[in-house]
């Protein structure tokens, strides 16, 4: 009765990364289309020419057909917290609520608003007057991915935040720490700076297309050539952005960036060496097979020749009292919660920092209930909590590698691209153009695999080292969760092939097609004009 | 009275206020959907139709985005909870909220029978279901709703959701919510469109308005021989937000009529709702359009209010463990995050504001049915 | 001077806006340097690949003028 059934839990997770995978890619596209689209129109209003006014138009209609997609599985995620994860709500819902909040009124409405005066108002607006509309509705979608990585950052690295014994959560302390923690801000820009790779990839390959059909030809040349540059600059400050990630994750979550290495021993620095291939095995806690580049894991990481890089193993040994002394608190906390004494209160006082080592221990206590383990058990359940503290290692381990050398890949991409746009040679290089029609969705690609890394590695908590994820979600049963599953993957997969039949079709037919009718349209935006 | 009691009461109303406006707004785009199929019988009309709120329907899903935030914000155990217990419900509303968007922009864009005509049922669908949801959450909650808390905050759920869907009284919050959608959604039509859009919207949207009223009286009713919740020792109103102690409650026959007999002067609020309902649909018959969109307002304004009176201080009572049921005093946010949420909402409210009226004003000039035929980017 | 008074407006909006501009680059600057980062690399990455497509156009008139030099 009243148990945690592990399986709910794991349907639970099943379905938050699927539903949040499938919004996310969308989003990346939005956030770097739109400030292409600005630089695309920043050039006619410089230059007056009326070609920059269609390619606005053409790729600002792509980032319309996308953006809908985008809205639609927003909502899922916006109300997922409540649906699957009522008790991670509860918990942490008065810090992580207001950020989300923030989001909706300070991104969403920008956005939602000003979109269509991008999309109609052509011809009602004065060149700079659009102009500022197109940039507005591209601050407004990064400040969308602004607040929900400050809420995401706050699960990393809870800050502005302390634990209320009398609430049993967390509470929301201060402003400034949340939305200016060092995670939150290089999350954001990692993140978007990613989206704006994804855009510059886009239009490059679709321009690409064009251009071996020896179609639109204007228009491809020139889009090529604002997106390569786009995509170059971008792509070096997404791998800045990576690297400050890395070693924030060295500093604040210790057992992710073990797990992103497949280290399980703590390093021996300068030699270290950094696995380029590996096949880590959660289960008996070792890699398989092995090859790794020696010196270059402690510089990569750590910034200096000298500083140790704790491994899984060893974290599982420093964790062993951590969670003694988490049960402690645990237990003193329940009590707590019975009597309101200050005996109780002093001793989960003492105990404080580790309660979330308490919580993982539940998952091993008879009954999930630490006051019920004796003294005789103890051992064992500590023994079983241990190799709990770390994520699922391949997957992380993995994703990582997979979005790193994505990264690489783009970099040099944009380079020759770049090099040979500049130089009028796209043309007689045509072997760059197959490419470029073929990276397309591998941007896309790259940050749903920096996701997972993001997100996977983060296990086993929701909070850091205050939550665990088997105590986060709602008590539902498994068939409940059947139920939402088959729906989700059934409506997805119909919105993403309907989706795709209008995108290719768009991409296909090309500017042309799409000659403008605003002045009748604009028409159409009013139908409410002055009656609330 | 503490400030953080202060804040309690107005995030309180702020939610009666979300919730209002919520009804209203959406509902209105909902109530269009709904009558898609029956009052536009050509293509070109239904055409007309959705881009009558296609202006709209943007903007208003993003109330409905921020409706769900600021309760997460403002009400976390709150969120966590209700929207738990309604799961089934709540995926349902989620599966149909998430066609509408896709719809609006698919819909139009290919020019084949079958496809419209699909797109047509999912607007019916993502109309009907959403306000459907809506009036029956309030109606099971009205009832009470079968959950305890453990000591972590984790709730268990003591029922099943077949309670919630086969429920005589919450059907009838249901269709009463869609009465009101409709009404609205045809007003919206008659303020916007020429004939014959215009009578048939008239016919629909004059009977929603009739049939809402009785509704809402029959709901009134029964709420006498309902057993309703009342706190039966006082409690701290500056308690932490926390509902596993401090509340004594019991669950007793009429008890949401005791704010009624001890303050007989909000009796208004309930004829205020029901006298908005059937003088908008006399409005709609004698075509005093305007008006009669403004009295929808105060259909939902006194309908959402009326509630509220029958229930405060409760937001979700728990017909299984009644103490522990979550009510302004015991599930809001921290004074911190609740004076954080308002300064945020106090400075950028004005602006949405300000902001989106202006968008109204460079997009102004009529709808013409010629213009969304002949265009190529309307929906 | 009635004339004149939606000029002045203008120059104060301005005004107002360069202000609010350099005390939030200020506060910005101070307490998220990765915030300011990216304010100021966007603004980088759109300004310099719009530079990019003025020297495109650059490029093809000056390839437009040899071809004419060459076949008079």
């Amino acid at each position: 009765m009243d148990l945690i059934n592990p399986h709910v839990v794991d349907l639970s997770r099943f379905q938050f990364a699927m539903t949040a995978l499938y919004h996310f890619m969308f989003v990346p596209l939005t956030l770097g289309l739109t400030f292409l689209v600005a630089a695309i129109e920043t050039v006619y209003v410089i230059t007056g020419r009326r070609i920059y006014r269609d390619m606005a138009k053409f790729w600002g209609h792509l980032f319309a057909i996308n953006f809908a997609l985008g809205v639609a599985t927003g909502l899922t995620m916006e109300f997922e917290f409540g649906t699957n994860w009522s008790m991670y709500s509860h918990f942490f819902g008065d810090m992580f609520g207001t950020p989300l909040a923030i989001e909706g009124l300070m991104a969403f409405f920008m956005e939602s608003t000003f979109i269509g005066l991008m999309v109609f108002g052509w011809d009602r607006l004065s060149r700079p007057a659009h102009l500022a509309i197109t940039f507005l509705v591209a601050v407004g979608s990064n400040l969308s991915a602004l607040w929900i990585l400050i809420a995401n950052a706050g699960m990393n690295v809870p800050a502005g935040t302390h634990f209320d014994p009398d609430t049993m959560r967390m509470q929301f302390q201060s402003f400034v720490e949340l939305v200016f923690s060092e995670d939150a801000q290089a999350k954001f820009v990692h993140t978007s700076v990613a989206g704006y790779v994804c855009a510059a990839m886009l239009i490059m390959g679709i321009s690409a297309f064009y251009l071996l059909r020896g179609r639109h030809r204007e228009l491809a040349l020139r889009s090529f050539r604002i997106a390569t540059l786009f995509g170059l600059i971008s792509s070096v400050a997404v791998i800045t952005l990576g690297d400050v990630l890395g070693r924030m994750d060295y500093a604040k979550q210790p057992t992710k960036i073990a797990a992103i290495e497949g280290l399980w021993h703590t390093s021996n620095p300068p030699y270290a060496p950094w696995a380029a291939f590996a096949l880590p095995d959660d289960a008996k806690q070792e890699n398989h097979f092995e090859i790794g580049i020696p010196f270059v894991l402690t510089p990569l990481i750590t910034h200096s020749f000298t500083q140790p890089i704790t491994g899984m193993h060893e974290l599982e040994d420093q964790a062993a009292p951590r969670i003694r002394s988490g049960i402690v608190a645990i237990n003193a906390l329940k009590h707590y919660g019975d009597t309101h004494s200050s005996a109780d209160l002093a001793t989960f006082r003492a105990h404080e920092d580790d309660m979330g080592f308490g919580f993982l221990a539940m998952r091993h206590s008879p009954n999930q209930d630490t006051s019920a383990i004796t003294e005789a058990d103890l051992e064992r359940v500590v023994h079983q909590t241990q190799p709990d503290i770390l994520p699922n290692v391949f997957a992380t381990f993995w994703a990582f590698r997979i979005m790193v050398a994505l990264g690489g890949f783009f970099f040099i991409f944009f380079a020759f691209s770049t090099f040979f746009s500049l130089r009028n040679q796209l043309e007689s290089n045509r072997w760059l153009l197959h490419i470029a029609v073929w990276a397309i969705p591998l941007p896309v690609m790259a940050t749903e695999f920096g996701w997972i890394t993001a997100e996977a590695g983060r296990q086993p908590w929701t909070v850091f080292n205050r939550l665990p994820t088997f105590l986060s979600s709602s008590s539902h049963t498994v068939g409940y969760m059947t139920f939402s599953l088959i729906g989700f993957i059934l409506l997805y997969s119909a919105l993403i092939v309907a989706e795709f039949y209008l995108m290719f079709r768009y991409a296909r037919r090309g500017p042309q097609d799409h000659t403008s009718h605003d002045t009748t349209l604009s028409g159409l935006h009013n139908a409410q004009g002055g009656h609330f | 009275m503490t400030a953080y009691v202060i804040l309690k009461l107005l995030w309180t109303g702020i939610l009666g206020f979300l919730l209002s406006a919520l009804g209203l707004m959406v509902g209105m785009d909902m109530g269009v959907g709904t009558l898609l199929r029956f009052v536009g019988r050509t293509d070109p009309e239904r055409r007309t139709m959705l881009n009558i709120i296609g202006p709209h329907w943007d903007g208003n899903q993003v109330w409905f985005v921020l409706g769900g935030g600021a309760i997460f914000a403002a009400f976390p155990s709150l969120y966590g909870t209700s929207f738990s217990i309604f799961y089934v419900v709540m995926i349902l509303l989620l599966f149909s909220m998430i066609l509408r968007p896709v719809a609006f922009e698919y819909r139009s864009k290919v020019e084949n029978k079958h496809w419209r005509a699909g797109w047509d049922v999912a607007f019916l669908i993502s109309g009907f279901v959403p306000m459907f949801v809506f009036g029956a959450a309030f109606g099971n909650v009205l009832q009470g709703v079968g959950y305890h808390f453990l000591w972590t905050g984790q709730y268990i759920q003591d029922e099943s959701f077949w309670s919630y869907l086969l429920n005589p009284f919450a059907i009838l919050c249901g269709l009463m919510s869609v009465a009101l959608s409709v009404q609205q959604g045809g007003a919206m039509l008659m303020l916007r469109a020429e004939e014959p859009i215009y009578s048939r919207a008239k016919q629909y949207s004059s009977l929603g308005g009739l049939v809402a009223a009785i509704l809402f009286v029959i709901g009134g009713v029964w709420m006498h021989s309902m057993k309703g919740f009342m706190l039966t020792a006082p409690v701290d109103p500056n308690m932490p937000a926390n509902p596993l102690h401090g509340q004594h409650v019991a669950m007793v026959k009429g008890a949401w009529l005791t704010h009624f007999t001890a303050h007989p002067l909000l009796w208004l609020i309930p004829i205020i709702g029901t006298v908005c309902m059937v003088a908008s649909s006399f409005c709609l018959r004698r075509d005093h359009v305007g008006l009669a969109w403004w009295l929808g307002a105060g259909s939902w304004i006194g309908t959402i209010g009326t509630i509220g009176a029958a229930m405060f201080p409760f937001l979700m009572p728990s017909s299984t463990a009644p103490d522990q049921s979550l009510s302004t005093w015991n599930a809001t946010g921290s004074a911190y995050g609740l004076t954080a949420m308002l300064v945020v909402s106090s400075i950028f409210i004005p602006i949405i504001l300000s902001y989106t009226s202006w968008c109204y004003h460079v997009m102004r000039g009529r709808v013409s049915v010629h213009d969304v035929i002949n265009s190529h980017d309307s929906y | 001077m009635f004339a004149r008074f939606p000029a002045l407006l203008k120059l104060a909006g301005l005004g107002a806006a360069l202000v609010i501009a350099l005390l939030f680059a200020v506060f910005v600057g101070d307490q998220g340097p990765w915030y300011f980062a990216w304010v100021v690399g966007t603004v980088m990455i759109v300004l310099i690949s719009a530079t990019g497509a003025v020297l495109f156009e650059a490029q093809n008139s000056e390839e437009h003028d040899k071809n004419k030099e060459t076949q008079p």
